[in-house]
């Protein structure tokens, strides 16, 4: 019996070196496509997960809904912190990220009285969005980018920084709408040429799309000026 | 073999006869309850909603399946004597072990299938039927139920079943961690510690490996070879498991 | 030859540091091809131990025992043994035929032969008409009658019985004693231990004393109430006992 235990004390040990290269594996695979939970250690962040253990998306939602509730009864402030946390839980649910940034400079801006609060909002929004760009997964769709490059261009009326995000916005795939916003910051940030060669593109690629950018064309050629 | 099957068989019976496949109900009713509740969102949101819920659903409720499925697979021969009259038989012991977990993977699969085709009606019902990617998390989830299912089925052949339950939802806990794990592991510089939490990160069943639900739910993709290794991963550990059961129950006298 | 044989077999259990409490001590038997051989003792002499050992459910501490001059643990062996347990518990949630059915799969029966077999012993039994009843509605005699069905399932030239005619009514126990003596008949060899001193007089060839985990005498009934002056089995039980017991106090004391 003694023996027989030893074999089995070995295939074991063979087996745990197989689990660990195999580990190896998906380790490196995680990083390969962004799996990894990237999160920053903190205590009281350890703790909250060791109660929910591998259900996150669950406590997401649950924040989500309450966030919903105080979204539709006015209640903006409150829906900072859940935002912060839906965010942590599920960095990926990119959702968060564009509403979150949206509520911030759109939303509060318009409850708070003063100019320097609403500068204040709208910086805290673009910076929101900007955090959720750091995270790798996020980083390679359009969504964040059109975001940050409409609130550029809509609120904060800065042109150069639209333009950048929203180049960046239509490097990925992404609705039709994106390339009319990116024509349009393209005229107001002095850039005719290229805004003209944009609404070419839109012209022949969208047919919905095809009236206004015939007209916009023709607008920027005769009076270098489209967008009212 | 044949004997094996009839083990597990038999212990599929039982737990189908005692009806624990009524936890499926329960199952259903907050699915069906999650996707009333959440209608007043917009389609998106209420499809990730309804996912979430679904998901984590199938692994908790399957998980408590697993876990008192195979705890009472063993102990409950051992306790009502019931085994003695098995190992009296011209069975091995080991037959006993390898049919018990035959046993427990078909009471688990049976209920996952049934959870998931549940799942699977409702997205269909939503007008967003599954794509493969819902399928690789479903296959991912049912590899983390077997594998606790033999975790449970391992400690119960030398440990009381208190101790059992313990240390069962302990590891899937901590199973759950594992990332965090890493995280410190990498930020470490003391090389023995270093060592030692590496030997102990491995040690642990990283159940974290196969939870994809949280990128899929979000439209993130996960690739096949992703999926192949953590399947690996977990038909290996399984086998140590299992390993660990025949060791012990080699030498159990009941 | 003898067909069942232990040779000093010695099981201790280990009860924390230091303490031992002997389940068996160096126990030698020897049991015949045919008869029909009963364990006595008082609860906790050692004769479930010694049946356990026997059948591979305990390891020994020391010593050997064979079946069929094969080891506990061997499969070959058990496919000619029957076992009835102690208070025999089955799965609740199956019913007779199907324990029967399960049982006979383990033995590798074919369906044919487990069918005429199982519809023979359901009605040898007198289960025959409970069926469709699941074992957890079952009486504590229904339970003990379905038990000795199942142990006899394979059609066992062995057959091991601990304590068989616990539960059962005067009519029941006449009946299995009928049944053990029928089996005998057959050929068979029966080894069943009781503390029902007067069923074991009735249908044993030969006895075996247990007490505190040593085996006292073994012998015929009437050999052993010459050789201890006894009048009857309860003489001889009582008179063996006291025997031992005052030497015990005498030489080493407690036994732990």
């Amino acid at each position: 019996m003694r023996k027989k235990g030893y074999r089995y004390f070995v295939i074991i040990v063979i087996l745990f070196v197989g689990i660990h290269l195999v580990q190896i594996q998906i380790d490196y695979r995680k990083k390969l496509e962004n799996l990894e939970t990237a999160l920053v250690l903190l205590p009281g962040q350890m703790a909250g997960s060791l109660v929910l253990g591998g259900f996150k998306g669950l406590a997401a939602d649950l924040l989500w809904l309450q966030m919903e509730s105080y979204w539709h009864s006015g209640q903006h402030y409150k829906i900072l912190p859940l935002l912060e946390a839906i965010a942590w839980l599920q960095p990926s649910y990119i959702l968060v990220w564009t509403i979150g940034g949206w509520h911030m400079a759109y939303n509060i801006y318009a409850e708070v009285k003063t100019e320097e609060e609403k500068q204040y909002w709208y910086e805290q929004g673009i910076k929101f969005l900007k955090k959720g760009l750091s995270y790798p997964f996020n980083a390679n769709k359009y969504d964040i980018y059109f975001e940050l490059g409409w609130t550029y261009y809509h609120k904060g009326k800065d042109y150069p920084n639209a333009v950048k995000y929203l180049e960046k916005a239509t490097k990925y795939p992404h609705p039709d709408y994106v390339d009319d916003v990116l024509a349009h910051a393209y005229e107001k940030n002095g850039q005719i040429d290229k805004a003209i060669k944009q609404w070419e593109f839109v012209r022949d690629n969208y047919t919905a799309f095809f009236d206004i950018a015939t007209r916009m064309i023709n607008d920027l050629k005769t009076k270098g000026k489209a967008t009212p | 073999m044949k004997r094996m099957w009839l083990v597990g068989l038999n212990t599929f019976r039982e737990s189908i006869r005692k009806k624990t496949l009524y936890i499926i109900l329960i199952f259903a009713l907050i699915v069906i309850g999650a996707s009333k509740l959440f209608s007043f969102l917009t389609a998106e949101e209420e499809l990730k909603m309804i996912k979430d819920v679904s998901f984590s659903a199938i692994e908790f409720f399957g998980a408590l399946i697993a876990i008192f499925g195979a705890l009472y697979a063993v102990s409950a021969e051992i306790e009502r004597r019931t085994i003695y009259t098995l190992l009296t038989k011209p069975i091995r012991r080991s037959d006993f072990v390898i049919g018990k977990f035959f046993g427990v993977s078909m009471i688990i699969f049976v209920n996952f299938v049934l959870a998931a085709a549940f799942f699977i009606g409702l997205l269909i019902f939503k007008k967003s039927p599954p794509d493969i990617q819902v399928f690789k998390t479903l296959l991912l989830i049912f590899f983390e139920l077997i594998l606790i299912g033999s975790i449970t089925l391992a400690l119960s052949t030398f440990t009381s079943d208190a101790f059992n339950i313990i240390c069962s939802f302990f590891l899937y806990i901590v199973g759950h961690l594992t990332s965090y794990g890493k995280e410190l592991i990498e930020r470490m510089e003391n090389i023995v510690m270093k060592g030692l939490t590496d030997m102990l990160y491995t040690l642990v069943p990283n159940y974290e490996n196969f939870n994809i639900r949280d990128k899929i739910v979000v439209g993130l993709d996960v690739s096949w070879s992703y999926v192949g290794w953590t399947v690996l991963y977990g038909i290996l550990y399984m086998c140590i498991a299992l390993y660990i059961a025949l060791y012990f129950f080699e030498k159990r006298e009941v | 030859m003898a067909i069942i044989e232990t040779k000093e077999l010695t099981k201790h259990y280990i009860l924390g540091r230091k303490k031992i409490v002997v389940g068996l001590e160096k126990v030698n038997l020897e049991i015949n091809q045919g008869e029909i051989f009963g364990i006595l003792g008082p609860n906790g002499s050692g004769k479930t131990t010694c049946l356990k050992l026997l059948l591979g459910i305990l390891f020994p501490t020391s010593g050997e025992a064979y079946i069929m001059g094969r080891p506990p643990h061997d499969i070959e062996m058990k496919q000619h043994v029957g076992f009835l347990p102690e208070n025999p518990y089955y799965y609740d949630y199956l019913t007779g035929p199907e324990l029967l059915w399960f049982y006979a799969g383990l033995f590798g029966l074919d369906i044919d032969t487990a069918k005429k077999r199982i519809e023979y012993l359901l009605e040898l039994v007198e289960l025959h008409t409970a069926k469709r009843l699941h074992l957890r509605h079952y009486s504590k005699g229904m339970l003990e009658r379905i038990g000795l069905a199942a142990s006899l399932i394979n059609d066992p030239e062995i057959l091991i019985l601990d304590e068989p005619t616990t539960g059962l009514d005067p009519i029941g126990c006449r009946d299995t004693r009928n049944l053990l003596l029928k089996l005998k008949e057959q050929g068979k060899t029966i080894l069943l231990s009781s503390h029902f001193l007067s069923e074991v007089e009735r249908v044993c060839d030969r006895i075996a004393i247990f007490h505190r985990g040593y085996l006292l005498a073994t012998g015929t009934l009437d050999g052993l109430n010459k050789q201890y002056q006894a009048e009857n089995l309860e003489d001889l039980f009582v008179k063996t006992i006291c025997k031992f017991d005052n030497q015990q106090n005498v030489t080493t004391g407690e036994t732990t």
